[in-house]
């Protein structure tokens, strides 16, 4: 190895950075970083950045890999099964044959069961869903009005002995529904314009209140200025009156 | 009693499988750090490390002992990166590292150091593997196995297949590329970062 050392020597230079040079060219290097300080700042640079990749750590990884002499069946690859493998262009166009015409079958066949669901159904029970909606601005006082006529109307038609034509209750029923929504529909437009009222009175009062603080301010403002403008006035007849004295 | 790698070696060609689980429990750890460095992508070092040990056990009874075992095993986990490098030439090699979560950093450190601290330390673990990236594979590698791996230069210039001034300079080289990267970002202290 040589013993001496020039700057410029690179190879040298990162074999002494590295530890990794015969004694006497670690001799002579350190001769000359003594008195070059070019070098010394060179090799105090590099090594500084050497500690600073000490903070790069890679990630924790869950590894434990293990070698398994005796695998079970499942860890053995063989060939895919038949039906794990990728269909034919033919068979898969086949499958979406089958399945849309499975699927027009069944729509078709809910479709009449729908309908003669429907139609077998007891038409009251469309009634009933109709009130389900306005019942809750129904009082429930006017429930049980409505359950004591509906219950003096069953015991009339039992008194009677024959079932009364259905068509006939219904609209009975029907009829007096109407009646107390329109009563119910009545009493909320009511009520609503009476807030509506209350709402547009506060507004006023508040916008009165507000004009007249903006009014009562404004004329404040007004007089203290009227003030100011006089004493300004004052102060320079004054001072008009001191200079016509003087002269 | 702890097997040297050279008998777990010799176990495991005699057909002790046990034997090279242990030599994988030994190397894991180090083979996944150079992928990970080399790579920079956390799944992918993880492949690349089972599939080194996977071919180091096929590969078993052609081992003749020329070379030591860990040796051996870091040539085919580079070789196994740098086809990984060939594959994703056109895509970046490193991710951009994500945001600093310092209660995460707390919860997996524990409370010896402050969260400044362990933030710190994240923010310039980010910015050395950002410089790594942009060193070409070659300096890259021989700092890794350099720095990381304590391998003498020898040793890198037979794992890259070069001369023993070539791995001299691809270290000086790479060196300079980083600290100008790190003055850049400064994580060098102002006097070490003025030079003539």
């Amino acid at each position: 190895m040589s013993q001496t050392f020039t700057c410029g020597d690179y190879g040298a230079l990162v074999s002494y950075l590295y530890d990794e040079c015969e004694p006497n060219e670690r001799r002579a290097i350190s001769a000359h970083v003594a008195v070059c300080r070019g070098c010394a700042e060179e090799i105090a640079s590099l090594g500084a950045t050497r500690e600073l990749l000490g903070a790069w750590s890679p990630p924790d990884a869950q590894l434990g890999f293990r070698v398994v002499s005796d695998p079970s069946p499942s860890n053995v690859l063989r060939p895919s099964r038949w039906w794990l493998q990728p269909m034919p262009a033919w068979a898969q166009a086949a499958a979406a044959a089958v399945i849309f015409a499975t699927g027009v079958t069944l729509g078709a066949l809910r479709a009449t069961t729908g309908t003669t669901d429907a139609q077998a159904s007891n038409p009251q029970a469309s009634n009933v869903t109709l009130t389900a909606g306005p019942t809750a601005a129904v009082t429930p006082g006017d429930l049980s009005a409505l359950e004591q006529r509906l219950r003096a109307e069953m015991s009339q038609m039992r008194n009677t002995n024959g079932p009364a034509p259905v068509s006939a209750g219904d609209a009975q029923v029907l009829e007096r529904v109407r009646v107390l929504i329109q009563d119910s529909e009545q009493r909320q437009q009511r009520e609503l314009a009476l807030r509506t009222a209350e709402i547009v009175r506060d507004f006023d009062a508040q916008r009165q209140g507000d004009l007249t603080r903006i009014e009562r301010a404004m004329g404040q403002m007004d007089g203290t200025t009227g003030v100011e403008v006089a004493q300004q006035r004052q102060m320079l007849n004054y001072l008009m009156r001191v200079s016509q004295r003087g002269q | 009693m702890a097997f040297t790698d050279d008998e777990l070696v010799a176990k495991s060609v005699g057909g002790d499988a046990e034997s090279f689980n242990q030599l994988i429990l030994r190397w894991e750890r180090p083979i996944y750090a150079l992928a990970y460095r080399v790579i920079g992508r956390e799944e992918d070092a993880r492949d690349v490390c089972q599939e080194t040990f996977l071919r180091a056990f096929r590969a078993l009874p052609g081992f003749k002992g020329q070379a030591k075992f860990s040796s051996w095993l870091y040539r085919i986990a580079l070789n196994l990166c740098r086809d990984w490098i060939r594959r994703q030439r056109r895509a970046p090699v490193m991710q951009i590292p994500e945001g600093v979560d310092p209660g995460e950093l707390a919860a997996e450190r524990g409370p010896v150091e402050s969260i400044e601290e362990l933030v710190s330390r994240r923010e310039l673990s980010a910015v050395v593997e950002e410089a790594m990236a942009l060193l070409p594979e070659e300096q890259r590698t021989a700092i890794i196995l350099k720095e990381y791996h304590g391998m003498t230069f020898q040793e890198i210039a037979d794992m890259q297949g070069c001369p023993l001034s070539t791995v001299k300079t691809r270290l000086y080289q790479g060196l300079t590329v980083l600290r100008r990267h790190l003055e850049k970002n400064g994580q060098m202290t102002p006097q070490l970062v003025k030079r003539k």
